[in-house]
């Protein structure tokens, strides 16, 4: 199963090293997708595979250390038909999951899509779309 | 000297011979072998564009119903969308910009007119005030494009040359027909096919006008007059077209919203410029590095709206501007990849000998100016209507001082700043209310430190607008420096708006 953890730093767990500890004593294999670290605040987004019972280990571990970690539900996806390739998304996509192609086509890399979802009412023809995983 | 004629192309169009080039393609051209001998070469250059026109329409006609009901003077609604009824019995124009009654932005005009492309039924439901010969007075029905005996794309304003980019120097998000803003200059989007642009191709109208057949939502189209708002002397020109919406293709019409804003259309729009002499040429062969345009704030709620700097459309294609030493990101609204489709499009018919050039009866006007709207009351201004000088506190001075000053001059805020009078956070009468009983004995520890401020050369009604949006009774005034300078409260535009009514 893969999953997409969002975990968030408090100021105090930002200097240690607990996502390698965590890793250490688990089997899953954690896929660092984006990550955002300043001196205030954290926050990781990645993509695990491993069974649901590991997964749910994981999250224990991490809240155990302090790390709020959030498994996301959801997925964006962007319907290449309906789409006009216009870009509007282009600049309001903080981690560049929305980018065009040579050709000028608007393209979705969900690896990189941290659901902020600000692209979505943005699109005029509501190409862009969240679904349940 | 290059010299040709619209016979002579059309008959080598005709022939088979015709050289037909997008003007992605003629740029290049141009590049490698100038634009003079490019002229020679090259009969025909197609342009495209696709972009949120809002400016758009259609009319249709009905047909009339038994017994007969006169719609004109009464209401028409497609989808829930009101179309226009100042026209006869069962002709009415529905423009892309208005709103259903019910679904609000999601569905508007542009989608009626899309879903009429599609084929789609549409529900029509209307009202008549009864007359002798229009008896009838609601009728209710279904239709689709095919009923109609008239469908036709009428937009009185389409294909800008060219438009200014947009950004935001304002702290919070902003919403606008150029899409969302985010703050603090986070990014900036511009309209508009660069190079492709049809109106920016020949700049000076020397091909471009009345009777001029175009592409049109994928048919063969016209332009009808100048555009609304058709700007020459500044390069902003614009053209009305018209076609015929039986022969359209959804693929070049799709209604639109554009998010807290508005329902628009996007269009497909290619005009082909035959290269009747080396001066057009060379005008068709300008680059993107040469298209300039203003990039704008959009935080300034004025028609004149402050230029940030100069823009290449070369640079905004790029998908990042510098903006006061920062790279920031671009959105394109008009779709690029759709711009050179369209141009595509029209070059492949033009060399199938399925399209024909006709020439203009009368070419657009090159000296009109654009003028502002006349209005016989000025907006007045924020520094006009504010309490002033104002009364500040200190971060470190005591509630008490507070709740002392308003209760001797029954006001609601305190600016909050630091010694050079910039502002730090605001304190209202409420804030003290909460904080008796409590432990917290200095400002800063109440007051609200996000503040939602104004600019002493805002207009009245932007402040309005954004005391109503907040949900907050005034706003702290700062001047270009961010100094406090005084205070507006919905009490002093309301005692303006007593003034008007006098």
């Amino acid at each position: 199963m893969t999953a997409k953890l969002l975990l968030r730093y408090s100021p105090e767990a930002l200097d240690k090293p607990i996502l390698a500890r965590v890793i250490r004593q688990t089997s899953a294999e954690i896929n660092i997708l984006h990550a955002e670290l300043d001196a205030t605040k954290g926050e990781i987004l990645v993509g695990v595979e491993a069974p649901p019972a590991e997964i749910e280990k994981l999250m224990y571990l991490l809240k155990k250390n302090g790390i709020d970690a959030k498994k996301l539900e959801r997925a964006v996806e962007l319907d290449e038909n309906s789409c006009l390739d216009c870009g509007a998304c282009l600049s309001l996509c903080p981690t560049g999951a929305l980018h065009t192609k040579k050709d000028y086509s608007v393209r979705l890399d969900e690896d990189k899509c941290i659901l902020c979802e600000v692209c979505i009412p943005a699109c005029p023809v509501r190409a862009i779309k969240i679904t349940k995983f | 000297m290059v010299t040709k004629t619209y016979e002579g192309i059309n008959q080598r169009i005709r022939e088979g011979e015709a050289v037909v080039v997008t003007a992605e393609e003629f740029v290049e051209i141009a590049r490698e072998r100038g634009a003079k001998r490019a002229a020679k070469e090259v009969d025909v250059v197609t342009t495209g564009t696709f972009g949120a026109m809002c400016s758009s329409g259609a009319f249709l006609n009905f047909g009339h119903a038994d017994p007969p009901i006169k719609l004109g003077g009464g209401e028409i609604y497609l989808n829930d969308v009101p179309a226009y009824t100042g026209l006869a019995a069962v002709d009415t124009y529905i423009g892309v910009t208005s709103l259903s009654t019910t679904k609000g932005m999601e569905y508007g005009g542009g989608h009626v007119i899309e879903d009429l492309v599609r084929g789609k039924e549409i529900t029509l439901r209307g009202s008549g005030y009864g007359t002798d010969c229009y008896p009838r007075k609601e009728i209710e029905t279904t239709i689709t494009i095919h009923d109609l005996n008239q469908a036709v794309l009428c937009s009185p304003r389409n294909a800008y040359q060219r438009y200014n980019a947009a950004t935001n120097s304002r702290d919070e998000t902003l919403f606008t027909y150029m899409g969302t803003l985010l703050p603090n200059f986070g990014n900036v989007t511009f309209s508009g096919a660069g190079v492709l642009s049809p109106l920016g191709r020949d700049p000076n109208y020397e091909t471009i006008g009345v009777g001029a057949r175009i592409f049109l939502g994928g048919a063969q189209g016209y332009i009808g007059w100048e555009g609304t708002q058709h700007n020459p002397t500044k390069g902003f020109g614009t053209v009305l077209v018209i076609g015929d919406l039986k022969e359209m293709d959804p693929r070049y019409l799709r209604g639109c919203t554009i998010h807290r804003y508005g329902t628009s259309l996007y269009i497909g729009l290619g005009i082909p410029i035959p290269l009747l002499n080396e001066r057009i040429a060379e005008a068709a062969a300008v680059g993107e590095e040469q298209i300039k345009v203003n990039l704008l704030d959009y935080g300034a709620p004025r028609r004149d709206r402050p230029v940030v700097r100069e823009v290449t459309y070369a640079e905004l294609r790029s998908g990042k501007v510098e903006v006061h030493g920062r790279e920031v990101p671009t959105s394109p609204l008009s779709s690029f990849k759709l711009s050179r489709e369209v141009a595509q499009k029209l070059k492949e018919w033009i060399q199938r000998g399925e399209f024909f050039l006709s020439a203009p009866v009368e070419l657009l006007s090159r000296d009109s100016a654009f003028k502002p709207m006349k209005q016989i009351a000025e907006v007045p201004l924020v520094r006009e209507i504010m309490t002033k000088p104002v009364i500040t506190g200190l971060p470190d001075e005591p509630i008490a001082r507070a709740a002392k000053i308003f209760a001797e001059h029954n006001f609601d805020h305190l600016p909050i700043t630091d010694k050079q009078e910039k502002l730090l956070g605001i304190v209202t009468s409420w804030d003290v209310a909460i904080a008796t009983g409590t432990k917290k004995k200095k400002l800063s520890e109440i007051m609200t430190k996000k503040v939602v401020v104004a600019n002493e050369d805002e207009p009245v009604d932007a402040v309005a607008r954004r005391l109503q949006q907040h949900g907050i009774s005034g706003l702290p005034v700062t001047n270009t420096k961010g100094e406090v300078v005084g205070i507006v409260t919905t009490e002093d535009i309301s005692k303006l708006v007593g003034r008007r009514r006098k």
